[in-house]
């Protein structure tokens, strides 16, 4: 028996000796949530811990991910545009081909369904999109994978992370996805006038609020709820003649044309230019276009209708949007890519 | 180091026990059934990179010819039936041959599908499967769609000369892309009694892409009108796609 122990405690010193690196210790952590937020259910094959956020972190910001070696999740998510890009279409994603507008991965957690069509059910599976410039996966995430495996230190940290022994789409997607769901933001003015802190939103804003909430503008009936969307999908009349088909393209059905999953508010100030296509550059043109009611098109939902606001209910519903902006958030640096 | 005795007395007790218990059987060989599937242009091998003219005249060549087939089922003549295959990806040119083996007994009717039947195609993760299966990222060799998840269920690339010019080089580009739930198709062949009691058979089924690119099954699906389908963006040439391919699938049993 003691010669077995000798063994096991030789080998074992052999095998020390071989690793350079300080073992990595992986712990479970907490995500940090707003009261005012709903809880949330992680995905039981990937709770968050300290080890998988960071890969997470790494893998955003690696460019080894795209087949052209130059760009990353964060070229077109930029933390300070809350994850967005400020470009009106973002070139070579997935299926759309440069069509539609990067969206903020703010509370990306909490969104039930993903893509603006809502085609993509977690955020896991989300993340096999952006790996691909055409319309269809598979190669590029397998490059990619390959690519990643050559690096040593990147390969033990997801083994710490997930316990398996390369870097496969099962970790990439787990990774990716536990590190956007840390992207919380939910500290804006509102949010804190909300908890009692009555002098973080004027008068101005205060009337804002009131018409965003009305009857009479429905803002709310759309954009409601903590997150500002309903998660549901919607023709707003942005055209009379859609060229990207929303929904439709997904469901094929005709009364789903035009119709886009309802975009959160939070942030809106930093997130221009707006809509799918990223065709309305600022937010004073977005309310204009709202008071205009939108184009005539069969499906555009009867609550888009001319509102006759007056100049100052518009600059009233403008100053409210703007106290939806989470300043720490986009500040976080624990959100931007680490610092070696 | 009693306990060390006892362990190992232990385990070669099982041992024992288990060789006594070998049953003593007269060796029956086997029943397998093997589906052997494989495409053909007017009656020949169909080839990749090859140039074939269609009933339309349209001159055209594959460069990749992709399927998913799945729930590969022999029936029995007493109505079970026995999976030979969950999913596959079948390429065609290069004759597929997927073996199982079997129950003895009678078999009637052989049938599958052609595409990822609904409950494995949408709202799936394929990063959870083993890179050993075909619906994984890996496995699947590109024959998923992300922005939308579900498998692409026949996937048939090229290039074609639709101007009927004899010699010109074919330029323009096909990629049909047919999938989504609406696309699956079920192949269900004649009924037939064979008895596979000890014995190894195959099963031909082939595909007759010359008729896929053809009005004889009353679908157009020709590719001087429309050539390029990513389902989504033109679902009426992968509908026409999908039906002309079930019927011209023919099988001898
Ligand atoms: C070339 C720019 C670009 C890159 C690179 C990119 N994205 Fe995106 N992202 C977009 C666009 C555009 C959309 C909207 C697509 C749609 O809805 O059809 C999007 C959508 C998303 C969504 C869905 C959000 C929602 O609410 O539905 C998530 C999550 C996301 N991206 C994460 C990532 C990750 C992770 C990476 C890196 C692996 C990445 N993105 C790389 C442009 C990009
Ligand atoms: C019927 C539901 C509905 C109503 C009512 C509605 N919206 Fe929207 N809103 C949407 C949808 C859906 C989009 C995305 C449309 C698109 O991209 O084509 C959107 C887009 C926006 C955007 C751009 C967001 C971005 O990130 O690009 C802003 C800002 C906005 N709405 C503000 C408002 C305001 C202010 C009101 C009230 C005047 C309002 N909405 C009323 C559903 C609605």
């Amino acid at each position: 028996m003691r010669i077995v122990a000798f063994f096991v405690l030789f080998f074992g010193l052999i095998g020390c000796r071989e690793s350079v690196q300080p073992t990595l210790v992986d712990k479970p952590v907490e995500v940090r949530r707003p009261q005012s937020f709903p809880p949330f259910e992680f995905p039981a094959d990937n709770r968050p811990t300290a080890l998988r956020i960071q890969l997470g972190r790494q893998l955003f910001y690696d460019t080894r991910l795209s087949s052209s070696n130059a760009i990353h999740c964060g070229s077109c998510h930029v933390l300070s545009a809350a994850f967005t890009d400020g470009r009106a279409t973002s070139p070579g994603i997935a299926g759309i081909a440069g069509r539609r507008n990067a969206p903020t991965l703010a509370n990306v957690a909490w969104m039930k369904r993903f893509m603006m069509e809502g085609g993509v059910p977690t955020l896991e599976t989300q993340a096999l999109a952006p790996l691909h410039d055409s319309l269809e996966m598979g190669t590029n995430m397998m490059r990619a994978v390959h690519r990643l495996n050559e690096d040593g230190d990147l390969k033990a940290l997801a083994k710490a992370a997930y316990g398996r022994d390369s870097i496969d789409p099962f970790v990439v997607t787990r990774a990716l996805a536990c590190f956007q769901r840390t992207f919380v933001s939910g500290d804006s003015r509102y949010d804190r006038f909300l908890l009692g802190q009555k002098d973080q939103i004027n008068e101005h804003e205060l009337r804002g609020r009131d018409l965003f909430f009305s009857e009479r503008t429905q803002c709310g009936s759309c954009h409601g709820g903590v997150f500002f969307t309903d998660m549901e999908y919607h023709n707003i009349g942005l055209y009379a003649v859609y060229s990207d088909e929303g929904k439709a393209r997904a469901t094929h059905l005709p009364g789903d044309v035009g119709k886009f999953k309802t975009p959160t508010l939070r942030n809106i100030q930093l997130t221009s230019p707006y809509m799918h296509d990223g065709s309305i550059a600022s937010l004073e043109e977005v309310i204009a276009f709202y008071n205009r009611g939108g184009e005539p098109h069969i499906n555009r939902d009867v609550r888009v209708r001319a509102l006759q606001l007056s100049k100052q209910e518009c600059d009233d519903l403008l100053a409210f949007l703007m106290t939806l902006t989470d300043w720490n958030f986009v500040q976080q640096k624990d959100l931007l890519p680490l610092e070696r | 180091m009693n306990k060390v005795f006892l362990l190992l007395a232990v385990m070669i007790a099982l041992v024992i026990a288990s060789c006594t218990n070998e049953p003593e059987q007269t060796v029956i060989p086997a029943s397998k059934a093997t589906v052997r599937f494989s495409a053909l242009w007017e009656g020949q091998p169909f080839e990749m990179q090859q140039v074939y003219t269609d009933a339309f005249g349209n001159r055209l060549r594959a460069d990749g010819f992709l399927n998913f087939i799945s729930l590969i089922t022999l029936v029995k003549d007493d109505g079970s039936e026995v999976l030979i295959k969950d999913y596959a990806l079948v390429n065609f040119y290069n004759a597929n041959e997927i073996t199982a083996e079997v129950p003895a007994g009678k078999y009637t009717t052989l049938k599958f599908g052609i595409g990822v039947p609904r409950d494995r195609n949408k709202d799936q993760d394929p990063a959870q499967y083993p890179s050993s299966s075909v619906l994984s990222v890996a496995g699947s060799q590109g024959m998923f769609w992300v922005w939308n998840t579900g498998y692409i269920f026949a996937k048939f690339e090229g290039k074609c000369d639709t101007t009927g010019t004899d010699g010109a080089e074919l330029l323009t580009p096909i990629a049909i892309h047919a999938g989504d739930d609406a696309s699956y198709r079920e192949f269900v062949s004649q009924s037939f009694s064979i008895d596979l009691t000890g014995i190894s058979k195959t099963f031909d089924v082939k595909l007759n892409v010359d008729q896929i690119f053809s009005p004889v099954n009353g679908n157009d699906v020709n590719i001087a009108l429309q050539a390029i389908t990513h389902t989504s963006t033109n679902p009426d040439l992968a509908t026409n796609f999908m039906d002309n391919y079930l019927a011209a699938l023919t099988f001898v049993p």
